[in-house]
């Protein structure tokens, strides 16, 4: 599903934010993305919806080159790639329901089907209640389901999750991982990036380790392992 | 239906926020276009003036004597062909029943001036144009000269130079109110460019968001583009409203007060002027939209 190939992304300033990353994810993979701050995670996330572009490597997503996509392609390749972003880029003048049915609207989904899906998914977060809240009136756990929510609202193949856990309380953060794990359990690829050590080491799941952009540990049914 | 209602909410949102940008870009569309009909309409009214004057600017007519021969009319009409300056294409025979008619026709509304007239009055004629109108004195210097049979012809008349003058004047004019829409509608197209670069700069971290859930970049381009295409629209219905009450209110009572002047309006010309000015406005805000969209928004 996912194929990197000798990938290295270098940020302006010499910043080495990935280097010579190789590796394999299959379809119906479940993947934590592990590492400290600054090790690469989320540039590994941004490589992959092509947000960023690798400084050299390959990057094959369902044996597409990503990095001769047309232009006009990218919009479709991030149709398949749900995202939960770190910092949720959430639409501030939209209500929970208009963020998530957005991603619907792009995709030309039905009015119907956009009314009934939205509100069943946003309950499936436990957001049921909140359909006409505003962004900003929302706790940062709150917004983080909202971008779950949005992530795989149009059933996408593969799903990104940076730090899905990162503002919620640890009995919250277990319940989104198996959340995430019931997506994956329906043939979805999910990879999730974080440095939650709890959440890794209860779910035993395969382990991508990063520090300092390189691929230190690939491990299957891993740990956490720093300290 | 669905993402037209998506569209038209977006570009509602977007122009409320920006809307005294709006209004000075309607305002500025409005009267580009509003000063287009103006003049176009006083164009009209004036050409119209001069194609119904007595004679036309360049024309030359030339009245003959009742005594005047079939032989002689050849001559006279082979020697007008011959002058280089005239447009031997224009030279037209005009006998004195046509010319009766014309009188009783221009003239139906005072049948006092012809009811009573048993022996037609009025000569035969010629009438020819120059080939440029500044030879028409030329042209009757040559036919006073050496035209065969001097002793047939009666009069020689050509345009009054007042006409002649008044159609110079309206020529500026009508440059100076072509140069004047033309500057116009390029500011009015930067200025809807502008209102729709404050709005893409408003939103560039929403457009960074719609993009990374996937919107194509036509998804995110309509919105400003049926903003731009909204300016120009409302803009040019503004001109429309002020044109048809100029029209009505001012001009249409100049024609009529000054009726010697022989002024008016050809027939449809507002099913083509006003058409024309809202597609004016829709293509000022297409361009505009589409000249911020290309400058400011890199999709
Ligand atoms: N746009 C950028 N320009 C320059 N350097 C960057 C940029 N984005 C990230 N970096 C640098 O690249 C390295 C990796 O960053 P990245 O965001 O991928 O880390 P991360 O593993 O997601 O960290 P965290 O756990 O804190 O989110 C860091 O050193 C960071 O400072
Ligand atoms: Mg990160």
């Amino acid at each position: 599903m996912i194929r990197m190939r000798r990938v290295t992304k270098i940020y302006k300033g010499n910043v080495y934010a990935l280097e010579d990353v190789t590796l394999d994810i299959e379809k119906g993979e479940f993947v934590f993305l592990v590492g400290p701050s600054g090790s690469g995670k989320t540039t590994f996330i941004k490589l992959l919806i092509k947000e960023e572009e690798p400084t050299s490597g390959q990057i094959y997503i369902a044996d597409t080159n990503i990095n001769q996509l047309r232009k006009w392609k990218v919009p479709y390749l991030r149709r398949k790639i749900g995202c939960v972003f770190q910092d949720f880029k959430l639409l501030p003048h939209k209500t929970v329901f208009q963020n998530v049915a957005y991603a619907m609207e792009v995709t030309g989904k039905s009015r119907r089907l956009i009314e009934q899906q939205v509100p069943e998914v946003l309950k499936l977060v436990g957001l049921g209640h909140k359909l006409d809240a505003f962004p900003d009136e929302l706790s940062g756990g709150e917004q983080q389901r909202v971008a779950i929510a949005r992530a795989f609202i149009n059933r996408p193949p593969i799903l990104l999750a940076d730090e899905p856990t990162g503002n919620v309380d640890p009995s919250l953060g277990e319940g989104i991982v198996r959340l995430l794990e019931k997506i994956n359990s329906t043939g979805t690829t999910v990879i999730v990036a974080t440095h939650d050590k709890n959440i890794v080491d209860a779910f035993r799941k395969r382990v991508i380790a990063l520090e300092n952009g390189r691929i230190i540990r690939d491990q299957d049914r891993g740990v956490y392992g720093y300290e | 239906m669905n993402r037209v209602k998506y569209f038209a909410a977006e570009t509602w949102a977007s122009l409320r926020k920006n809307i005294i940008l709006a209004v000075a870009a309607i305002a500025v569309v409005a009267v580009s276009l509003g000063i287009l009909g103006l003049v176009v309409m006083g164009w009209n009214m004036f050409t119209n003036m001069i194609k119904n004057a007595e004679r036309k600017v360049g024309e030359v007519d030339l009245y003959l004597t009742d005594l005047t021969t079939t032989e002689e009319l050849k001559a006279i009409e082979a020697f007008l062909a011959s002058i280089p300056e005239v447009d031997a294409a224009t030279i037209y025979f005009k006998s004195k029943d046509e010319a009766l008619q014309e009188f009783k026709e221009r003239f139906k509304d005072q049948p006092e001036l012809w009811e009573y007239i048993d022996e037609n009055p009025l000569p035969n004629s010629y009438e020819l144009m120059t080939k440029d109108p500044k030879d028409v004195g030329v042209v009757v210097n040559r036919i006073k000269n050496d035209a065969p049979h001097p002793e047939r012809i009666e009069d020689i008349k050509s345009a009054s130079s007042a006409i002649e003058k008044l159609e110079n004047i309206f020529d500026k004019f009508r440059q100076i109110g072509i140069v004047a829409v033309v500057a116009l509608a390029v500011i009015a197209i930067l200025l809807v460019s502008v209102t729709i670069q404050v709005a893409i700069f408003a939103r560039r971290r929403e457009i960074g968001i719609m993009k990374l859930v996937g919107a194509t970049n036509w998804f995110i381009r309509w919105p400003f583009v049926i903003e731009g295409v909204f300016e120009g629209t409302v803009g040019s219905l503004v001109a429309i409203l002020v044109v048809l009450s100029v029209k009505v209110w001012i001009l249409d009572r100049l024609v009529e007060s000054l009726q010697f002047l022989r002024l008016s309006f050809s027939a449809g010309l507002l099913a083509v002027l006003v058409p024309c000015i809202l597609l004016g406005g829709v293509v000022i805000g297409a361009l505009g939209s589409a000249y911020a969209l290309g400058r400011f928004l890199e999709v």
